[in-house]
Parts: structure tokens; C-alpha cells; sequence
């Protein structure tokens, strides 16, 4: 193929596959291991994006003695500032990354606890269709609010190596950011998953009834484990919006939540790899695509739509093959399993 | 013997359906106590104003704590087991992605890996872990169900499920144990098993039973004292003996 750049679609996929992997391991907690039906998913990745949007133009502007009530970062002119400030000081595009993680992290997930804790009773399913009407009231909402660009959003984000030259440099530095971050977020659900909470938490997917009765704060646990997973979905969001240095409501549709719920049905519910694996395939469907069409030449069809067709196809081919999807869920690890392998060893011999 | 759970005058209307009419009884510690009644008498229903599952219409609910009763009606079904109850189902309900181990873990309340920042350091809980896993082995080899221990729920026949779902339980300090027809789905000499090993529990561990029943001919050899519930409220109470042999009983179970 001619002019294929295998480098420069290795780090678009690769941090694409970051940010969406992110979301994928934590809806597998939450839906996955928890049983939570959480059709939100987007919300917290919209306010993680929109967070870190805000804080890095306004900031940048304010720091350099922008008058922001006259030169807001959505006007024409903000966006020109932007462009020329942001790459002046290394240390605050740090400053400011580091910050909007953290915020974006306690702010969503504490969107998510106060959105679910009281919902959390009365039912997966009105669990599902609140999170998911609060995910469009987000975006309709945000259309509407001027001091974040209303419907043209936020552009020119300054990313937090903006400072670095050599375009190429900047973007493997950012993959690396993302990929290391996307390692926390397995290492944090790995650790959750494969411990009492997890084994609680399937519990509570199995027979909510039975775990109440056991003395199970049922509400409670759950809304914690959307505290987690949606203060990942925030870092994502986060991620996203450095990614694509510029935000708008339009990103943030449910299509967004049901491509990552299609992430972790392809993988396997229930299981972290699998929800790695479910994010790469689809997004490298989406890259690819995105890639090769223009060069192919073919303008009948957008890779918009050929992206959904092929990714429902797999799903069908895939559950089709396995119902589990193609990693099924594994059995819990904790010390208990070598007692029980001691034990049943000693009772053979 | 003093009380460990009392029923005082509990009703329980469902619109015009009367479930339960003014109930009172009480369970001795260290009883085992059946409570037998025809379909819709109000059995299930007790139970569940006992645990939490229904806030009764009347009356209320006592349980005892150190040398008091405290009332636990109105009480989440969480907070009526922290206080030292627990239930059974009619149809068992265990967790069925579990093995039979892990439903043995997950019932211990207080568990330091339950703590989500906890659970991040595997150091910080895997030495209770460990003593939980042994406490488990050990219950499970008390029943004959060792060889079970690693496999899943489905793999198990219906009996070792309803025995399985009344031995979590001992994970637990819990005091008094409500059965819901424990033996239903059983065969005669399976069942007849079942209330042994539970007599067993009663005597070994100081245990209190409370135990709906549908047949009262299994339950008779086992239990120290019978209520008869009926179109919910209390029709008789006694010995299983005289309560088989109570006219009002035999009317309401043959229907005549």
C-alpha cells in the first residue's frame, strides 16, 4: 500500500487502545464482576474530558495574563492564544495534567456514587436507564453552557508535551502516559477483582437477595465500585481530551458507552484480558478503517457506518462460537484456594 | 429458658389480604422449633417480617441481645443478620458462579479484604483470608462435603444445597437459624438426615432452630414444640404430639 505510515497508525491505535481499555476494564468491574447494568458510562467520561478541557485553557490564559471574561479560550482569539501559550512552560502543562487527573478523578467518581447510591435499589434496570437519560442530559446540557464553548466545545487543548518538538516524539510520549495508566487501571481492578470484595461483588451479581441476607450492604457496595470505575472512566476522559486537543457535546452520545459494553461482551464478561482484547480489536477495527478507506478510495460508504457493521458482525460470529464471549470469566485468586489445595492434596494421599 | 426471639401480636396486610392477623409466639434459646401450617397460612411471610424483608403492619419483632430483647422490626435484611439471624429459602438460593468454598467466604461479616482500598494489598488481608479457608475446610469436612469443596453449585445434588446454604451460616456468630422448609424437595430418608445433622448443630454449637414446615410428619420426631399457623393467625401450639392430635389442626389440614 502505498504512503501506509505503520508507525504513526501503531501510536494512534495503541493510545486509542489505551483510553478505550481504560473504560473497558473498569464497565467489566462495574457490569462485568458486580452486575451493575451501568449504560453511564459516557457520563463520566464526558466530565473526565470536559475537566481537564476547562482547567488546561482557562488556566493557561489566566496564568499568562489573558483576560479571560474578554479572551474566553471557546473565542477565535482564545483559541490563537492557546496555540502560542501552550507550549511556553513545561512544568505547568505538567502541573496541569497531573491536576486534571486527579480532579477528574474524585470529581467523576463521585458523580458516580451520589448518581447510583440512591437508584441502586430499586432495580438493574432503572439503574441502566438512569445513568444512561443522565448521560444525555449531560450532553444537552453542555451544548447549552457558553463558558465551555456550548456546542463548538473547547479547542487548541494544550497537551502536556506540548513543549516537545518533534511531532512524533510528542505522540509516543503521550502513548507512553496512556499505557501506563491503563496499567494502573489493571493492576487496581486485578487486585480488586481477585480478592473478598470480588468474590463479594459476584456474589451480589449472582443473588442480590441471598447477599442481603448475608449481611451485605448491597447499595453501598455497588456505589463504591462506581466510585473506582468511574473515576477511571474520568482519567480517560481525560486522556481523550489531550488525545484529540479539543472537546465538543458531540462525543460524548450513548454510542460511546455501548461501543465499550460491545468491548467487553466480544472479550469475555467477567474477565480483565478479555476486556484488554475486546478494546483492541474494536479499536484497531476503528483505525484501521479510519486508514485505509480514504485510500482505498471508497466514498459510497463512511467508515463510520462500516465500523458499527463490522463490529456487530464479530460479536454475532463470537457469541455465536462462545456465549462467554472469547475469554470467559475465571475463577477467583486469593490464599484460600492454597489452603483448599493443601487440604485436598493431604486428603488424597 | 429464656427467649432468644419473640413475636408479639405482628400483622401484615397485603391491600385486603390479611398474610398475617395478629401472630405472637416466641422461640426458646436453643430450640428447635417448627412452625407448620397449610399453603398461604403465613409461614413465609413471618419469616420475612422476622428478617427485614417486610416492615409489619402491627405489633413487633423482638430479638435478644446480651440480656435484653431489642425490637429488629423495621430493621434492612443486613442488619437483621449483623445482629445474629440467619435464613434459609424455600428454593435454596446460593451463589452459583461461586464453588462451594467461596459460598463459604463470602459469608463472614468484617472481612479486611472487602475494603476496596484494602483489597489493593494482598498482605493486609491474607492471613484472615487463610483462617476463614480453614474455618471453611473444616465445616466442610464436619459434612461430608470436602470433596466438594472446589466445585460449583450446579454440580451439587439438592440436598448438600440446602445443607450448604444452612452451614454458611456458621462462618457467622449467628445465634438462631430460620429454616424455610428445609426438607421440601427432599426424599423421606434424606430429609430425615437433614434434621439429624441439624439436631446436631442445636447440640454442638448452641444453636437455635426455628423451621417451616409443609409435612409435619418429618418434623415431629425432632422438634421440642410445634406452632400452627392458618389463614395467618395462630391456630394451635404444642408438643408435636398434641398438636397432631389438636381437631382444629387436623380440620384445617384436611380442610373439612
Amino acid at each position: 500500500m502505498i504512503g501506509f505510515d505503520v508507525v504513526g497508525f501503531l501510536i494512534s491505535w495503541l493510545t486509542l487502545f489505551g483510553i478505550y481499555a481504560i473504560l473497558s476494564l473498569t464497565l467489566n468491574l462495574e457490569s462485568g464482576t458486580a452486575g451493575i447494568t451501568n449504560f453511564g458510562k459516557v457520563v463520566f467520561y464526558g466530565v473526565g474530558a470536559y475537566i481537564s478541557a476547562t482547567l488546561t485553557t482557562y488556566l493557561i490564559l489566566m496564568l499568562n495574563g489573558v483576560d479571560v471574561s474578554e479572551t474566553p479560550p471557546y473565542d477565535i482569539r482564545g483559541v490563537i492564544l492557546l496555540s502560542e501559550l501552550g507550549k511556553k512552560n513545561p512544568l505547568l502543562n505538567i502541573g496541569l495534567l497531573v491536576s486534571s487527573l486527579v480532579i477528574a478523578f474524585v470529581m467523576s467518581g463521585a458523580l458516580g456514587y451520589l448518581l447510583t447510591y440512591p437508584i441502586l435499589r430499586v432495580g438493574p434496570a432503572f439503574v441502566g436507564f438512569t445513568l444512561l437519560s443522565s448521560g444525555e442530559l449531560l450532553r444537552i446540557f453542555l451544548q447549552h453552557y457558553e463558558p465551555v464553548g456550548a456546542s463548538k466545545g473547547l479547542m487548541a487543548i494544550p497537551t502536556p508535551f506540548e513543549w516537545v518538538a518533534d511531532s512524533r516524539v510528542r505522540e509516543a510520549a503521550y502513548l507512553g502516559l496512556v499505557l501506563g495508566l491503563l496499567a494502573l487501571t489493571y493492576v487496581v481492578t486485578h487486585k480488586l477483582v481477585n480478592s473478598p470484595l470480588g468474590r463479594t461483588l459476584r456474589a451480589l451479581r449472582d443473588d442480590e437477595i441471598a447477599a442481603l441476607c448475608l449481611g451485605k450492604h448491597v447499595p453501598r457496595i455497588k456505589a463504591t465500585v462506581l466510585f473506582i470505575g468511574s473515576g477511571f472512566a474520568g482519567i480517560a476522559g481525560v486522556l481523550l481530551s489531550y488525545y484529540l486537543t479539543s472537546v465538543n457535546p458531540n462525543m460524548f452520545v450513548p454510542a460511546v458507552t455501548f461501543n465499550v459494553w460491545a468491548m467487553i461482551i466480544l472479550g469475555g464478561f467477567g474477565n480483565l484480558r478479555g476486556s484488554l482484547l475486546g478494546a483492541a480489536v474494536i479499536t484497531f477495527v476503528d483505525r484501521i478503517l479510519t486508514f485505509v478507506t480514504p485510500q482505498l478510495g471508497i466514498t459510497i460508504i463512511s467508515p463510520d457506518y462500516l465500523r458499527w457493521v463490522v463490529v456487530g458482525l464479530l460479536i454475532v460470529v463470537v457469541l455465536l462460537v462462545n456465549p462467554r464471549g472469547i475469554l470467559p470469566e475465571k475463577p477467583i485468586k486469593t490464599p484460600a484456594l492454597d489452603v483448599m489445595w493443601e487440604e485436598l492434596r493431604g486428603e488424597s494421599k | 429458658m429464656s427467649v432468644i426471639l419473640e413475636v408479639r401480636d405482628v400483622a401484615k396486610y397485603f391491600g385486603g389480604v390479611k398474610a398475617l392477623d395478629g401472630v405472637s409466639l416466641s422461640v426458646p434459646e436453643k430450640g428447635l422449633i417448627g412452625l407448620i401450617g397449610p399453603n398461604g397460612s403465613g409461614k413465609t411471610t413471618l419469616f420475612n417480617v422476622i428478617t427485614g424483608f417486610y416492615v409489619p403492619d402491627k405489633g413487633s419483632v423482638l430479638f435478644r441481645e446480651s440480656n435484653d430483647l431489642v425490637r429488629i422490626d423495621g430493621l434492612n435484611p443486613n442488619e437483621v443478620f449483623k445482629k445474629g439471624i440467619v435464613r434459609t429459602f424455600q428454593i435454596p438460593r446460593l451463589f452459583n458462579s461461586l464453588t462451594v468454598l467461596e459460598n463459604l467466604l463470602v459469608t463472614p461479616l468484617g472481612q479486611r479484604g472487602e475494603n476496596p482500598l484494602r483489597a489493593l494489598f494482598t498482605n493486609s488481608w491474607s492471613t484472615q483470608e487463610r483462617e476463614l479457608a480453614k474455618k471453611a475446610i473444616e465445616l466442610l469436612k464436619t459434612f461430608n462435603m470436602l470433596h466438594y469443596a472446589n466445585s460449583k453449585i450446579s454440580e451439587l445434588s439438592a440436598a448438600h444445597i440446602k445443607m450448604l446454604e444452612t452451614i454458611r451460616g456458621l462462618m457467622t456468630p449467628a445465634k438462631l437459624y430460620l429454616l424455610d422448609e428445609p426438607a421440601a424437595g427432599v426424599d423421606y430418608a434424606m430429609a430425615k438426615e437433614l434434621f439429624t445433622y441439624v439436631r446436631k448443630l442445636r447440640d454442638e454449637h448452641n444453636l437455635t432452630f426455628f423451621i417451616i414446615e409443609h409435612r409435619l410428619e418429618i418434623l415431629m420426631e425432632y422438634v421440642d414444640y410445634v406452632y400452627v399457623l392458618h389463614n395467618g393467625k395462630l391456630l394451635s401450639e404444642g408438643k408435636p404430639q398434641e398438636v397432631i392430635s389438636d381437631p382444629k389442626v387436623v380440620e384445617a389440614y384436611i380442610g373439612v
